[in-house]
C-alpha cells in the first residue's frame, strides 16, 4: 500500500487560494487535509473550508459528463430532451472549429457592431484560477463579448467595487480585523463568504476582545457570532448609515470627536465649492480653492504656505467653477467648503428620521455612533514593522444587498466618509481595500497609486467628453457607454451592467444597437438559468442562441440548451500555477506573497482534458497558434511574462507545447519575477513542494503609505468628479434620444441622498397590474458556506453536512409571522411575487424580521443531478429582472417582496 | 493521562469543516455523523442568540454506555476514550439510548452517496467491519496511537490529533490531556471557565465547551 500526499490549491471560492494535499492510496484519492507546511506562512495556518473535502468526491461523482456530448434534438426547450450522444473529443474540438471558422470568415463582429463570439465564466473571481491558458485562446481572437452576465456581477458587492476602487483602490472592502476593535457590520456576513482566512481573523478578534455589532434583517452566521444583532428593515441601510453620520456631526464636538488634521490634508472637505456645485478653482491654474484661515483669503489646495485650510463657514472668495463639457462660470460670490456642505447635508438625518425609516431604535442607532467615536483612537499610532503609522481601530462593513442596486452608492459613501471622519481608512485598525480589479497594475494595489487631477488619484475612467465617449456599445452591456465608473480593464465586462444583454433580447431600448444573440457562446462554471434573475426569462432566451459550448461538469439548467459539452478536466485533475498571498479579497492579507500549483493528482477518471490542453488545440485549428503563444508569452492567462528582467522562457510560436511544457516555463518565470531573477523552480520542483513564497510587507496592506508618499488626498466627502460625469453622460445619452437612463444618471450626487429605496421594489407590483400590499414580505438571499462559488451542488456530501446549517433547504421565515398565516415549521409554502411564484418548505425561526423571509444561496435546479432533489425555493425564480431594478452602476440587489402562504 | 477536548464556541462559526473531516477520516457513510455542529437558536425575536454547538461522544469518565452494553462491546481505554470493539458489537442499540448526548450511530446498513454503489474513494475507505455494530466519535484513537508511538505529542502535532481538531479553520477545536494542568486544554477549563453539557447527568464528559 502505497499513501501519497500531493499538495494543490483549492480556489473553489473568491477568499482563497488556500492550500492543502490530497491523500492518494493506491492511486485512489481518499482524502484532503490542510497543508500544514505552510502553517507559518498561511494567514489561517494552512486550513482549507468544507468545500475542499468535498473535492474528492467532485473527482469521482458518477454523474458528471464523462466524454464529449453533442445535442441531437434542434428543438432546445426544458420539455425537450437534448438527445446527447457522445462525441470524441476530436469531433467535438472540430465540431467547435467549424463554428468558429465560421465566424472568421464571416467577421468577428456582426451587423451591430457586436462581437459574434461571446464567452462568459462565472462566480467571478474564481475562474481564472481554473481557466488553464483559455484566456490566451480568447485574447488570441480577438474581441469577444465576455459581458453577457450570469448573476455574478451585477449581484456582486457592485457599487462597492466601483467606488471602492475609486475612493481607496477597495474592490472589496475589508476591516483590518486583527488591529481593529470595534466593527458595525451591516450584512457583511464575513464568517460565511470571508474563507478560512476570514474565519481565522473573525475567531482570532473575537476571543481577542473585539465588539462587533451585526445590523441585518436575519441573523446569520455571522450574526451569529456578534455582541449584538440589531434588525433592520432591508434596503434602509443607508438611512442609519446617514444617521450615524449625523450623530457623529451635529451631536458631538467633531472639531473633538474627528481627526481634523486628516479631513484637512487627506481629504476634499475644505475645497471651496461654487453655486453651480463644482469646486471653485484658481482662474489660472485650474486648481480648487481653499480658504487659507491664517491669510483670510482663497488658495490653491497644494499652497505650501497652508496650514489652516477652513472646513465650515462661508467665505466670500473668486474663481471659476469648471462643469460638465468644459462650461465655466466666473464665481464672486459667498461659498462654503465641502465640508460645511457636508454638515448642512446631514442635518435631516436625525436618528428620529432614521428609526422611522429603518426600524432600528434612534437610541440604538446613537449608541453605535458613541462607541464607533470611543473606539476610534483618533490621534493614536501604531508600529507597523518599524513604522509608525495612524491607527484607527473602528470599520463600518458592508454586505451584499447592501452594497448593490439602489442605495449601494449611498452606503458606500456614508461608510466611507465615516472612516475618513475620523481618519480611518487605509490605516492600521480600520478599513481597507483587498486587491484592486480596475485599476493596473492587478497584482499590487498600492503601486495603482498615481497622482491626477486636484490633488485626488488618477483613474481610470471611461471617458464621458464628447470627443472621446463611446456612443457605440462593443459589447451588448456597454458598460463603456453607460458606466464611466467600470473603467476599462479585462475585469470589466463581467462588472458592468451585465444583465442588460439578457434584458435588451425582448425589449430593445430606443436609440440603441439591435439587440444580437451571439454566434457562438461559450461558457464556463455558470449557470445563468440559475443564478441570475427571472430565470424563466433566461432559459426562454436560451433556447434562441444559436451554438452554445458549455465546457460541463454535470448536466445543469443552461447547459440544457447547450450543443457541444466538454468536460474539462477539473480541480485535482489539472494543471495550473496561480498568483496566491499579498493581498486578496475577501479578508486575505499575507505576510508572504508568490505562486502556488494545482496539478492532477491521480489518472482522471473519465475522459476529460485538461483546458490548457483544449485552448492550445482549440488555438491550433483555428489557425490562431502564433497569436496563442504570443499571448502566452506576455502572460495573457498565466499570470506571469514568460519574458522579464534577466528571464526568457518564452515559447516559441510555431510549436504547440503540451500544458506541462508550458506551466514548467510558467513556474520558471514565476519564480525569477518575484526574485528579482535570483531564484528558479521548475515544474517538477512545484509537483514535490506546492508553492513558493516570498515576503510581503504589512505596510503594503495600508494605501495610505502610498498616499502620503506621493501627497494624495481621498476624493470625499464631496463628489465633484461624479456629479460632472453624471452630467456630461446626460449629455451624450441625450444627444442621441436616449432617455431610458435618465432615473440611473440621478446617482450622480456630489452628495448623496436618502431616497426611498424600499419603495423601488415596492412599486414593481404597480408596473405588472399588482397592488404593492399585496405582497408584504421581503424576500432575501444569504450565503451558505457550504455551497457559495464552489460549482458544487451535485455534490451530495456536501448536502449531508449542510443539513446542520439552518436554511438548508427550505424558506426561512419569522415563527410569529408563520403562526399569523397558519404556516408550521415544514409546511409547503408558496412563495409568490409580481413576476413570478416558486415554492419550498418553511423553516420557522426566531432571527428573521417578521416582514422578511430567507431563501439561502440560488438552488432552484431541475437539471443537476442530486441538485434538483432538493426541493429548494430560489430568489431569482421570482426577482425581476428590470431596468428599473438597476442602479447607475448597473447593478442590482437580491431582495423582491413576495406573498407567502400555505399550499 | 485523560485526553479530553476543550471547545471554544467563541470562534465556532458552524461550518461544519469539522463534519466532513470527520467523515473523510473515518470513511463514514452517507447520513451517518460522528460529529456535527448543531445551530442553535435562544430566545425570541428580536432578543435572539444563535449558537453553534459542536456534538460528539463526550468520552465521558462515568460513561452510561460502557455499563449497559451486554456483551462488553463499549469499554473505556485508562487514557479516558470510550471505544466500541466492533468484533463484540451484536449492534443491539442499548448503549445509544443510555447516551444523554445521542452521540452513537447503528450503521445498519451502508449508504453510498449514489445510487450506483460506492465511488473509488469511498470503496477504499469504506470499513466493512462497521457494518451492523454500533459506531461512535473515537478521539482519533488510531492518530492519537499512531502519533505516541512515533514520539508525537496529541494536540500539538497534527499528526497525532482528532482531524475535527488539525481542519478546524476558526481554531476552535483543543485537544490534549485533561490531567496535565499545564497543557493547554487544561488550561484554557481554568482560565476561561469551560463547562460541560448535561453536568446533572453525572457522566462527567472530557469535552469541555468555553462560552465566554
Amino acid at each position: 500500500m502505497t499513501t501519497e500526499r500531493i499538495p494543490v490549491y483549492c480556489y473553489q471560492c473568491v477568499a482563497g487560494p488556500d492550500l492543502l494535499k490530497v491523500i492518494v492510496r493506491d492511486g485512489v484519492a481518499i482524502g484532503v487535509e490542510p497543508n500544514a507546511d505552510f502553517a507559518e506562512i498561511h494567514p489561517a495556518c494552512g486550513k482549507v473550508c468544507v468545500r475542499a473535502y468535498a473535492l474528492i468526491q467532485k473527482l469521482y461523482n458518477p454523474n458528471r459528463i464523462k466524454t464529449p456530448m453533442r445535442r441531437t434534438n434542434p428543438k432546445k426547450a426544458r420539455t425537450e430532451d437534448p438527445g446527447w450522444v457522445e462525441i470524441s473529443w476530436d469531433e467535438a474540438l472540430d465540431l467547435l472549429t467549424e463554428r468558429l471558422k465560421g465566424i472568421r470568415a464571416k467577421g468577428l463582429l456582426d451587423e451591430s457592431g457586436y462581437p459574434r463570439l461571446a464567452a462568459t465564466f462565472g462566480s467571478g473571481g474564481i475562474a481564472p484560477a481554473y481557466l488553464g491558458t483559455f484566456a490566451a485562446f480568447l485574447a488570441a481572437w480577438g474581441p469577444v463579448d465576455q459581458g453577457i452576465g450570469s448573476g455574478q456581477g451585477v449581484k456582486c458587492y457592485h457599487s462597492e467595487h466601483l467606488y471602492g476602487e475609486f475612493w481607496h483602490r477597495a474592490f472589496t472592502v475589508a476591516a483590518d480585523v486583527p488591529r481593529c476593535d470595534y466593527v458595525l457590520s451591516f450584512g457583511y456576513n464575513g464568517d460565511a463568504s470571508g474563507g478560512v482566512t476570514g474565519v481565522f481573523r473573525h475567531a482570532e478578534a473575537r476571543v481577542r476582545g473585539l465588539t462587533w455589532v451585526q445590523i441585518e434583517p436575519h441573523l446569520s452566521i455571522t450574526g451569529a457570532g456578534a455582541a449584538q444583532w440589531v434588525p433592520i428593515r432591508p434596503k434602509t441601510d443607508a438611512a442609519v448609515l446617514l444617521a450615524l453620520l449625523h450623530v457623529i456631526l451635529h451631536e458631538t464636538d467633531w472639531r473633538r470627536t474627528c481627526d481634523i488634521p486628516f479631513l484637512e490634508s487627506m481629504t476634499n472637505s475644505s475645497y471651496l465649492v461654487g453655486p453651480h456645485g463644482y469646486y471653485l478653482r484658481d482662474p489660472e491654474s485650474g486648481k480648487p480653492l481653499v480658504w487659507d484661515l491664517d491669510r483670510d483669503r482663497p488658495v490653491p489646495f497644494d499652497d505650501p504656505r497652508l496650514a489652516t485650510p477652513a472646513l465650515e463657514g462661508r467665505f466670500l472668495a473668486a474663481g471659476v467653477e469648471i462643469g460638465a463639457d468644459g462650461e465655466r462660470w466666473s464665481v464672486a460670490e459667498a461659498v462654503r467648503p465641502a465640508f460645511s456642505l457636508l454638515l448642512h447635508h446631514l442635518l435631516p438625518y436625525t436618528p428620529e428620521w432614521a428609526a422611522g425609516v429603518a426600524d432600528v431604535p434612534a437610541a440604538t442607532i446613537r449608541r453605535m455612533a458613541h462607541e464607533y467615536l470611543e473606539h476610534a483612537n483618533v490621534g493614536g499610532t501604531i508600529d507597523v514593522e518599524g513604522t509608525t503609522l495612524p491607527h484607527r481601530p473602528v470599520a463600518v462593513l458592508l454586505g451584499k444587498t447592501v452594497t448593490n442596486g439602489w442605495g449601494g452608492y449611498e452606503c458606500c459613501w456614508a461608510r466611507t466618509v465615516m472612516a475618513a471622519l475620523v481618519g480611518a481608512l487605509e490605516v492600521p485598525g480600520g478599513i481597507l481595500g483587498t486587491t484592486v480589479r480596475l485599476n493596473r497594475p492587478a497584482v499590487n494595489r498600492l503601486d495603482s497609486v498615481k497622482p491626477g487631477p486636484d490633488g485626488f488619484m488618477a483613474q481610470p475612467l471611461n471617458p464621458t467628453s464628447r470627443e472621446k465617449w463611446q456612443g457605440q456599445p462593443h459589447i451588448r452591456n456597454a458598460y463603456r457607454t453607460l458606466v464611466p465608473l467600470a473603467a476599462d480593464s479585462p475585469w470589466s465586462a463581467a462588472l458592468g451592467p451585465a444583465h442588460l444583454p439578457w434584458l435588451f433580447m425582448d425589449s430593445p431600448p430606443e436609440h440603441w444597437p439591435a439587440p444580437t444573440l451571439p454566434e457562438v457562446w461559450i461558457i464556463y462554471r455558470t449557470n445563468p438559468a440559475i443564478s441570475n434573475w427571472e430565470t424563466g426569462r433566461i432559459e426562454a432566451d436560451l433556447e434562441r442562441f444559436p451554438f452554445i459550448a458549455a465546457f460541463a461538469y454535470t448536466q445543469d439548467e443552461t447547459n440544457w440548451y447547450a450543443d457541444l459539452l466538454l468536460p474539462e478536466a477539473t480541480d485535482l485533475e489539472s494543471l495550473q500555477l496561480y498568483r496566491i498571498g499579498g493581498t486578496k479579497y475577501i479578508e486575505q492579507y499575507w505576510d508572504h506573497m508568490g505562486f502556488a500549483l494545482r496539478q492532477p493528482v491521480t489518472a482522471p477518471p473519465y475522459d476529460t482534458r485538461d483546458i490548457t490542453d483544449i485552448a492550445t488545440e482549440l488555438a491550433r485549428r483555428c489557425g490562431l497558434s502564433k497569436e496563442y503563444i504570443e499571448a502566452v508569452n506576455r502572460g495573457a492567462g498565466v499570470g506571469v511574462a514568460l519574458r522579464g528582467e534577466g528571464y526568457d522562457y518564452a515559447l516559441d510560436p510555431a510549436a504547440g507545447p503540451s500544458a506541462p511544457e508550458i506551466w514548467d516555463r510558467v513556474c520558471r518565470a514565476a519564480t525569477r519575477s518575484l526574485t528579482g531573477g535570483k531564484e528558479e523552480r521548475d515544474l517538477a520542483w512545484f509537483k514535490a513542494n506546492g508553492a513558493y513564497f516570498v515576503p510581503f510587507s504589512e505596510k503594503r496592506y495600508y494605501l495610505h503609505t502610498a498616499m502620503k508618499a506621493q501627497g494624495l488626498r481621498y476624493e470625499l466627502p464631496y463628489q465633484e468628479r461624479i456629479k460632472r460625469m453624471g452630467a456630461e453622460l446626460a449629455n451624450r445619452l441625450h444627444e442621441r434620444g436616449i432617455t431610458w437612463w435618465d432615473v440611473q444618471l440621478q446617482e450622480y450626487q456630489p452628495l448623496p441622498a436618502w431616497k426611498d429605496f424600499p419603495d423601488i421594489w415596492a412599486k414593481i407590483a404597480v408596473k405588472h397590474g399588482r397592488r404593492p400590499e399585496e405582497f408584504p414580505l421581503w424576500l432575501l438571499t444569504s450565503r451558505s458556506m457550504q455551497y457559495s462559488w464552489g460549482a458544487n451542488v451535485s455534490l451530495p456530501i456536501l448536502a449531508d453536512v449542510a443539513r446542520h446549517v439552518t436554511g438548508h433547504f427550505g424558506l426561512m421565515l419569522n415563527r410569529g409571522t408563520a403562526k399569523r398565516l397558519g404556516i408550521q415549521d415544514g409546511d409547503l409554502v408558496e412563495i409568490e411575487s409580481a413576476t413570478g411564484r416558486t415554492r419550498g418548505h418553511a423553516i420557522l425561526r426566531e432571527g428573521v424580521r417578521p416582514d422578511v423571509a430567507v431563501a439561502l444561496q440560488q438552488f432552484g435546479h431541475w437539471a443537476t443531478p442530486v441538485a434538483r432533489d432538493f426541493d429548494m425555493p430560489s430568489l431569482n425564480q421570482v426577482a425581476a429582472m428590470d431596468l428599473d431594478l438597476t442602479d447607475a452602476t448597473g447593478s442590482g440587489a437580491d431582495v423582491v417582496k413576495v406573498a407567502v402562504r400555505r399550499v | 493521562m485523560r485526553w479530553g477536548m476543550v471547545i471554544d464556541l467563541k470562534r465556532c462559526v458552524g461550518c461544519q469543516t469539522c463534519t466532513i473531516a470527520c467523515k473523510q477520516e473515518h470513511g463514514l457513510p452517507a447520513e451517518i455523523f460522528w460529529r456535527f455542529v448543531a445551530d442553535c437558536e435562544v430566545g425570541e425575536y428580536p432578543n435572539v442568540r444563535r449558537l453553534f454547538l459542536p456534538m460528539q461522544c463526550m468520552h465521558c469518565a462515568n460513561p452510561p454506555c460502557v455499563p449497559v452494553c451486554p456483551t462488553g462491546a463499549s469499554r473505556q481505554r485508562s487514557d479516558g476514550i470510550v471505544f466500541v470493539d466492533y468484533g463484540q458489537c451484536v449492534g443491539c442499540g442499548y448503549c445509544a439510548l443510555a447516551c444523554p448526548y445521542r452521540a452513537r450511530h447503528l450503521i445498519h446498513e451502508v449508504q453510498w452517496y449514489f445510487p450506483g454503489g460506492p465511488t473509488p474513494s469511498e470503496a477504499a475507505t469504506s470499513q466493512p467491519e462497521r457494518h451492523g455494530v454500533m459506531t461512535k466519535c473515537t478521539f482519533c484513537l488510531n492518530r492519537v496511537d499512531a502519533g505516541l508511538a512515533d514520539g508525537l505529542k496529541p494536540g500539538e502535532d497534527a499528526a497525532a490529533t482528532p482531524m475535527c481538531s488539525v481542519a478546524c479553520i476558526a481554531n476552535a477545536i483543543h485537544f490534549g490531556d485533561l490531567d496535565d494542568p499545564e497543557s493547554p486544554v487544561a488550561r484554557l477549563i481554568k482560565d476561561r471557565g469551560a463547562v460541560q453539557l448535561l453536568p446533572e447527568c453525572g457522566t462527567d464528559p472530557s469535552v469541555y465547551y468555553l462560552t465566554e
